[in-house]
């Protein structure tokens, strides 16, 4: 009985802001009130034409897109090498290594970009590159970790070694059986990242520059105007890390389906 | 004579920073064979299939397939079926196209590699089953499906990695058979690794015993198990009484269950030897049957009183141990009842080579 109560309580817990954003951002005016006063769509609206936020909302888009094209480019050969590390030591020491970050505060990295990339050596503070290199140093850790459990959990090595025995390449033994047989893990591991790349303020919001300021970090701006125009951007946000992760979630389905139908 | 299928001349190998490794392995599969490479685990046993299958290069020694030196070839080029301890088959991939992979990468046509893939599934006893994927099948269907997928290509050799060892009692009977059915329907060299005793004296035609990465001993079962080549062997193929004692005799030894006859040996006075006395040799004698002759013959010809420590019954035998003189023994019994004296019969007795 305890546990059910306990469960609801949290749930409801949770539930209960996003709940209050859905109704404010449908509702007209909200003062000092528990609810607000009056039915109105006219909040998305001004939202949606509001060139900052649209500016933010791509933004926010094109960087999650490379964030993600990155953690796998970069995650998944580094995934590999610590799965085919040789000793569990050298594996245990860079487990601990890769999931550094995340002991890290996003504030510390971006004081140390602000300080590396301000310089005439490296004048790159602003732009969109270093924004995306920001949230893959704090989203990589969760895409690895979960890419090189799933290695593990697999038994890749036995699966490399039964395709090379049948005669595959290692292009192919990449392409046929590593891609594919992981595709899960490569999945869950990208919407972490998503996730984490469109909700992201700390970071984005002393390193972005003002053209390419991030959606939260818009978002800030909102609170200080009406409540209602604050609920709507805010529920757009949760919409689009949604919209983010199931997009995530189709393509590379989508990519797992067409190499397993060539096969 | 023909080429054997799979040859071993001097194999020697090591891990770098680890004592373990092979060292003067040498061995010959012919075609159609089954050879069984059985040994405690860390004895090499996987190593040896990894040297053949070419996932490990060896420092000394060669290693022939069909007549052609392999040795420095990679794994793709050597062309051996391998069926591995987790099967490993592709999870993502349907059991039809699992088989069909060594097809697919090798370019046969899709309608070819299909028809031979369920060709293959057939003969494992999968027809109908191509469209699965492998986590709906259960153990031994799986089993059959890696099989499959070694085979399919038309290996020089099939390589088998405890192919049982994940599989339960009773399928773990019924895939041993199927594993020697297959081979001999595909008329292939087979190499089978496993640490299981039945399994090796069941299905083998040869059995190659490890030992710390040497091989101790290499024989067909029958000989293996009646002719071990040391107190190891004889251990670890078959249960095995293994006495210590002194030549008193041109007959006989002494040893601790007492005064054993034997057959004449030609070992001097006051050698220390080692003697076999397989448990299911050994006949229990029971109360009154020593009545009447006064235990004379009984004396001189190996009854010895014993007293029973231990008593396991298994349905269709019985196995005791019991306490003889100042040793024991193990037999094996089909008779219920107490047992007060066994017989060893002289030719149950064996010499092994000198005690190491």
């Amino acid at each position: 009985m305890i546990p059910r109560w306990v469960t609801a309580a949290y749930l409801l817990y949770l539930g209960i802001p996003i709940a209050l954003l859905f109704v404010g951002s449908f509702g007209n005016l909200w003062l000092n009130t528990l609810l607000p006063t009056g039915a109105t769509f006219k909040w998305y609206v001004e939202v949606a034409s509001d060139p900052s936020f649209r500016r933010a909302f791509t933004t926010s888009l094109i960087v999650v897109v490379l964030v993600c094209a990155c953690c796998v480019a970069i995650g998944l050969p580094l995934a590999y090498a610590v799965f085919r590390a040789p000793s569990p030591r050298v594996r245990a020491l860079a487990r601990m290594l890769y999931l550094l970050p995340v002991a890290l505060p996003a504030l510390v990295l971006a004081f140390g970009f602000i300080l590396a990339f301000s310089s005439d050596v490296l004048p790159w503070l602003g732009s969109v590159w270093l924004l995306v290199a920001g949230h893959v140093v704090l989203g990589l850790p969760y895409f690895l970790q979960t890419v090189v459990a799933d290695m593990q959990r697999l038994g890749l090595r036995a699966l490399e070694e039964a395709a090379e025995s049948l005669g595959g390449n290692a292009w192919q033994r990449f392409v046929d059986v590593v891609v594919p047989a992981l595709r899960h893990s490569i999945l869950s591991g990208l919407i972490v990242v998503a996730a984490l790349s469109i909700g992201e303020f700390q970071f984005s919001n002393l390193i972005a520059g003002f053209l390419n300021r991030t959606y939260p970090v818009v978002l800030l701006q909102a609170f200080y105007g009406a409540t209602g125009f604050a609920c709507a951007a805010t529920v757009l946000l949760l919409a689009l890390a949604l919209l983010a992760s199931v997009a995530g979630a189709l393509s590379a389905g989508g990519a797992a389906r067409v190499a397993a139908a060539n096969g | 004579m023909s080429t054997a299928a799979v040859s071993l001349r001097d194999v020697s190998f090591s891990y770098p920073g680890a004592k373990a490794g092979v060292s003067g392995i040498s061995l010959d599969i012919a075609p159609g064979e089954l050879v069984v490479c059985i040994g405690p685990s860390g004895c090499g046993k996987t190593t040896v299939l990894r040297l053949i299958a070419g996932f490990l290069a060896p420092q000394a020694g060669s290693v022939r397939l069909d007549g052609v030196d392999v040795t420095a070839a990679g794994v793709r080029s050597r062309q051996c079926g391998i069926v591995f301890q987790s099967y490993a088959l592709f999870p993502h991939m349907r059991v039809r196209d699992n088989v069909a992979y060594a097809l697919r990468v090798r370019r046969v046509a899709p309608a070819e590699r299909r028809r031979r893939a369920d060709e293959m599934l057939e003969l494992v006893g999968l027809a109908g089953l191509g469209d699965r994927l492998p986590a709906a099948l259960s153990g031994g269907q799986q089993q059959r499906v890696a099989l499959a997928r070694a085979l399919v290509f038309e290996p020089r050799a099939l390589l088998l990695d405890e192919p049982l060892s994940a599989l339960d009692a009773a399928t773990r009977t019924t895939m041993r058979g199927e594993i020697r059915r297959i081979q001999k329907a595909r008329h292939i060299a087979a190499l089978l690794i496993t640490h299981d005793q039945d399994e090796a004296l069941s299905l083998a035609d040869r059995i190659v015993v490890l030992r710390e990465g040497r091989l101790v001993q290499d024989a067909p079962p029958q000989a293996i198990y009646d002719r071990p080549a040391d107190a190891f062997v004889a251990g670890f193929l078959g249960r095995a009484n293994l006495l210590d004692g002194e030549v008193v005799a041109p007959d006989a030894v002494r040893t601790a269950i007492g005064r054993l006859a034997t057959a004449p040996h030609g070992r001097p006075q006051g050698a220390r030897v080692q003697l076999l006395v397989r448990p299911e040799r050994i006949e229990p004698v029971f109360p009154g049957a020593l009545a009447g002759s006064d235990g004379d013959a009984a004396a001189g010809d190996n009854v010895f009183a014993a007293r029973i420590v231990h008593d396991e019954f298994f349905g269709a035998s019985r196995q005791l141990a019991l306490a003889v003189g100042a040793g024991r023994l193990e037999i094996e019994t089909t008779r219920r009842g107490a047992v007060e004296h066994v017989h060893v019969p002289r030719a149950a007795v064996q010499f092994l080579s000198t005690p190491p």
